[in-house]
């Protein structure tokens, strides 16, 4: 933290703020002032994008984060979080230069004034966004036994979201020590929420089970009211749902406030701030005053003499930073038993990931025994490892943030969605939160995975029979890997959950887990050196003598593309080659364009949408590097799946149309 | 009737269970509710039970197979000695016949797209043809393969031959140079070279030149070029011998284009004048001329050089008493024009021909023709 007049820090390095009234506001007109630093530089044209300053909920802000004791209390903030920021880590000059995008920023510039991450406090810009991952880090918090607690803070205006109501329900049902907390402020943006919220605020905290309370900022007994709520959630390691009803000063971000004037004079007489220090002796409250307005002109100055910040080589992906190069682990070998179908190689895999480290966590909905999962991939795992296979609630967008947060603290998280069509449930936390995490703050790694059943074959109709990975591979960041029974999925499994600090999204297809295990005639693809993470999920091989046609697939359509390359060497006398890819992304480019390059023909057949697909972005590679063979790609049309078996047999690739379309190449 | 048993679904997300035991043979008696079978997924083992009371007709599974939720599994009878249907269901992991199989295999149909050839010149025994049969009939060919259109002359030299292992050094040949190989190599793939020959009446054509060169005040006798010209009305005349043979249908011109080779230091041109037989004899001869003053400046143009029709060779320059020439590509016919014997007013007019399309007899009647000029016939 800054040198901050008349505050030292806590052992974490954190502002100790007293009880006493001038220490609270000399605090709080501390971060007023920084606000109004803030605007000023905003009006300069000196601010990066935009901001949301807490004006007028100084106090509010200060109260629950002040309350934190604990060195690994977490902070999980939103849009409008300087107030929380600088109560919890005294960095003045780092935020205001952030919110500058300079390098003095406290993240770099990386983040600005809504993306902070900073120790345990992390603030992001989608509404209620964090609260699953706080949920995931206060479990990770309870089975670390540790004493720290979560605080997710949020504005009334996030009320609407239903993410949030996910998250209260895992946390009161696994008792986990989250503090939700709503400001209170009644407005979102421009809107009253007097015309958004439904029902009581109070009553959906006591609905979920949770402890709630509620308090004002303008009351004095503010502060104290606040540590004792913040004790009963660390005591009774039981969540809490606290409501702080307090006003909003300024506008939601620059020039967006369109309240009336008669409205804001309310809330400026109202102002808790001013009326605390109007109860400090004058020769005090204007001391404090001095040396704050000083200390301010120093951040302002520090701030300004900042460069911009600036990339020394723009970053191509997020696997690798500038100080910290992704980690090259041999492949793990992991032998199981021969003549074994997939299904029984993961769930050896998960066994063995659940014994050897007291980190890994298996959840997701229906696992427990006897059932053991839809699929029976998680068999015989809640009996065996009590109290980390978790079967959840339908909830996948909650568990999926639970999932992020379990990594974040060092957790080996592995989840489970039941149906990968429902993967789009996660999309948020996948896109906006997990992969943002390696990607913006390179201290944070976010080593989980998500499994999940894919594709058709079974009838199972529009909504249980996608392949979804063509939508998966385009979030920058996200890990999708997809094996097929000639890999060694318990591998991939376990080289996903233990060898890869990044988010992985491991499909596994249907009609494979029923399928024997092995390589038969396929060997692994040499990997190129350029290729990230090619060497933990390998390409495989079945060789020819010369190809006229290289088939490429992956996942379930490799049982069917055996069959047909059986028949296009037995009836068409062709030389077939197929390679199978593991890893959807990032793409293995460069073995690839290695080995395929050359291809006199190339068929790439995927079970998913191949409009704006994987088989397009391996084709547009290929073609970037010179491939002048021929090209088809085949996969399914953009229409839902039918449910009857022989209209679904009709609309997802088939032996017969996968053959016709090869052959065509020969026309 | 008999009635089948089906395999069950133990678990809505496997289609494919173990049989682990059969415990009915084929000829047993069975009560609905007994024991018949197990399987097993890999959440349980169940047992199958008779539905009703009959005999074991037939199995159709083995223990430790696994077999498809939903097969039949086995068949029971009302009496012992019934009938079980035909199976309707072929084997799943063979992948069925496509519609087109009359077609080429693809991989004969990349062979021949890769030597140019056409399906039509290839003979097969089976009912597709297959690479065997292409392999086959390069191997036929002497291990080359050539074009298949009248409109154009492939590569010469459509195989990687290997070096000879005697020391020497490669080089390119010359436009001129390729242009004779690419002449010899379609000669040897593609026709089937016949030859006669006819004497016919120099004094005749000597006293026809020479008037022609009185009439026209040429210096130097147009008795050759006559003599060619002759031979482009004949064509026109006679559209059987402009002629060639592709995918093995004739293909008759609709312009005689005449080839008339020249030697030029090393090397053979096949200058061409194109549609001679829209010109007069004077319009032919000055065109020939043309054509030959280009080939002897080493000028000749593209159109000069390509797509004749019909041919036309003289050695008597050289005072060869007979020669037997190349056909030059996709013609059927080419007059050879030759000094008369030592001692002798006699000489003979010879033709190559494509005998798989012209017989003795055309070729015949055509040198019958030439044998004498025009004014004399």
């Amino acid at each position: 933290m800054d040198r901050i007049p008349g505050f030292d820090a806590d052992v974490a390095g954190r502002p100790l703020i007293g009880l006493e009234p001038e220490n609270l506001y000399a605090y709080g007109d501390l971060i007023r002032r920084t606000e109004q630093l803030i605007l000023t530089q905003f009006g300069r044209g000196l601010v990066s994008g935009t901001t949301h300053t807490c004006l007028g909920q100084e106090l509010c802000q200060m109260s629950v984060v002040r309350a934190l004791t604990h060195p690994q209390d977490v902070v999980l903030s939103n849009h409008r979080n300087h107030g929380h920021f600088l109560s919890y880590s005294g960095e003045f000059t780092g935020l205001v230069a952030e919110v500058m995008g300079r390098e003095a920023g406290v993240c770099g510039g990386h983040g600005g004034s809504q993306h902070l991450a900073y120790r345990h406090f992390h603030s992001n810009g989608v509404q209620g966004g964090m609260s699953g991952i706080g949920v995931g880090l206060g479990l990770a918090r309870k089975l670390d036994d540790s004493e720290s607690i979560v605080v997710v803070i949020l504005g009334d205006g996030t009320l609407g979201q239903g993410l949030l109501y996910e998250s209260m329900n895992l946390a009161s049902i696994w008792d986990t020590p989250v503090l939700f907390v709503v400001e209170n402020n009644g407005i979102a943006q421009t809107t009253d929420t007097t015309g958004t919220i439904g029902g009581s605020i109070d009553a959906r905290g006591k609905a979920f089970g949770l402890s709630a309370w509620h308090f004002d900022d303008a009351d004095p007994q503010l502060f104290v009211q606040v540590e004792q709520a913040v004790k009963e959630v660390r005591h009774n390691h039981r969540p809490g749902f606290l409501v702080i009803d307090t006003k909003r000063l300024g506008p939601h971000s620059k020039g967006d406030d369109l309240r009336l004037e008669s409205e804001k004079q309310a809330i400026s007489q109202r102002d808790p701030l001013i009326a605390l220090g109007q109860r400090l002796p004058e020769q005090t409250r204007l001391a404090i005053e001095e040396l704050n307005q000083a200390f301010i002109r120093e951040v302002e100055a520090a701030a300004t003499a900042s460069p911009e910040a600036g990339f020394a080589d723009p970053p191509r992906h997020i696997f690798s930073g500038t100080d910290k190069e992704p980690e090259c682990p041999e492949t793990t070998s992991f032998v199981t038993g021969q003549g074994e179908n997939v299904r029984t190689h993961l769930n050896r895999a998960l066994h063995h990931l659940l014994e050897s480290s007291d980190k890994t966590i298996v959840l997701g909905e229906d696992l427990h025994d006897p059932y053991g999962g839809a699929f029976k991939v998680t068999a015989g795992l809640s009996s065996k490892f009590s109290g980390r296979v978790l079967s959840t609630p339908i909830s996948e967008a909650g568990i999926t943030g639970v999932t992020i947060g379990l990594a974040v603290a060092g957790f080996r998280p592995v989840m489970e969605v039941m149906f990968a069509d429902f993967l789009t449930l996660c999309m948020d936390q996948l896109y906006n939160h997990a992969v943002k995490f390696p990607g913006i703050f390179r201290d944070v790694d976010v080593p989980l995975v998500i499994r999940a059943p894919s594709g058709g074959g079974r009838g199972y109709g529009p909504t249980h029979s996608q392949s979804p990975e063509n939508i998966f591979t385009s979030i920058p960041g996200l890990t999708v890997v997809f094996g097929s029974h000639r890999h060694d999925v318990a591998g991939l499994l376990v080289n996903a959950t233990n060898e890869w600090r990044y988010p992985v999204l491991f499909l596994e297809h249907k009609l494979l887990y029923a399928q024997i295990q092995g390589p038969g005639e396929f060997v692994p693809l040499d990997t190129h050196a350029d290729d990230l993470a090619a060497h933990l999920f390998p390409t495989l091989i079945k060789r020819c003598n010369g190809p006229d046609v290289t088939i490429l697939t992956y996942g379930g359509m490799l049982p069917l593309v055996e069959k047909v390359a059986g028949y296009l060497e037995k009836e068409e006398e062709l030389e077939v080659e197929i390679v199978v890819p593991a890893l959807l992304s990032p793409l293995p480019k460069a073995s690839l364009i290695a080995h395929v390059g050359d291809s006199p023909r190339l068929a790439i057949v995927e079970e998913a949408h191949d409009d704006y697909g994987v088989g397009a972005e391996i084709l547009a590679s290929l073609m970037e590097a010179g491939f002048a063979g021929r090209a088809v790609r085949i996969g399914t049309p953009p229409v839902p799946i039918s449910s009857a078996r022989s209209l679904e047999s009709q609309i997802l690739p088939s032996e017969e149309r996968i053959i016709n379309e090869i052959l065509r190449l020969f026309e | 009737m008999p009635h089948p048993v089906y395999v069950p679904c133990v678990n809505i997300n496997d289609d494919i269970v173990l049989i682990v035991d059969v415990t009915v043979s084929a000829g047993d008696t069975v009560k609905a509710g007994d024991m018949i079978a197990e399987v097993e997924t890999d959440k349980a083992v169940i047992p199958v039970e008779a539905e009703q009371d009959g005999y074991v007709l037939k199995i159709l599974c083995d223990v430790e197979e696994r077999v498809k939720v939903g097969a039949v599994m086995m068949w029971i009878g009302d009496s012992p000695d019934e009938q079980v249907p035909e199976p309707a269901s072929k084997n799943p992991d063979e992948v069925s016949s496509r519609t087109n199989s009359q077609l080429p295999t693809a991989k004969a149909r990349a062979l021949l797209d890769k030597h140019k050839l056409d399906v039509v010149q290839i003979p097969h025994q089976g009912e597709r043809l297959t690479a065997r049969d292409i392999e086959a009939f390069i191997a036929g060919q002497g291990g080359t393969a050539g074009g298949v259109t009248a409109a154009q002359v492939d590569s010469p030299q459509s195989f990687e031959e290997q070096l000879p292992g005697t020391p020497g050094s490669l080089r390119s040949l010359s436009a001129e140079e390729q242009g004779m190989v690419s002449t010899v190599i379609w000669h040897r793939d593609h026709a089937v070279a016949a030859y006669l020959e006819m004497a016919y009446d120099q004094q005749a054509w000597n006293d026809y030149a020479a008037a022609f060169a009185e009439r026209h005040k040429f210096m130097l006798s147009p008795l050759l070029p006559l003599m060619a010209y002759r031979l482009v009305k004949l064509a026109r005349d006679r559209p059987g011998i402009n002629t060639t043979l592709v995918n093995g249908q004739k293909y008759l011109y609709d312009q005689v284009n005449l080839g008339f080779t020249v030697q030029v230091g090393e090397t053979l041109y096949l200058t061409v004048v194109q549609q001679a037989d829209a010109m007069d004899d004077r319009q032919f001869i000055d065109a020939l001329g043309e054509v030959q003053r280009h080939a002897m400046a080493k000028k000749l143009r593209p159109e000069e050089s390509k797509d004749a029709t019909l041919g036309f060779s003289s050695m008597a320059r050289w005072n060869v008493s007979r020669h037997v020439p190349v056909l030059a590509p996709y013609t059927a016919l080419m007059v050879a024009h030759s000094a008369p014997q030592k001692g002798g007013q006699s000489a003979v007019l010879g033709a190559s021909y494509d005998h798989r399309i012209l017989s003795g007899h055309d070729v015949a009647n055509v040198l019958q023709a030439l044998t004498q000029p025009p004014e004399v016939q």
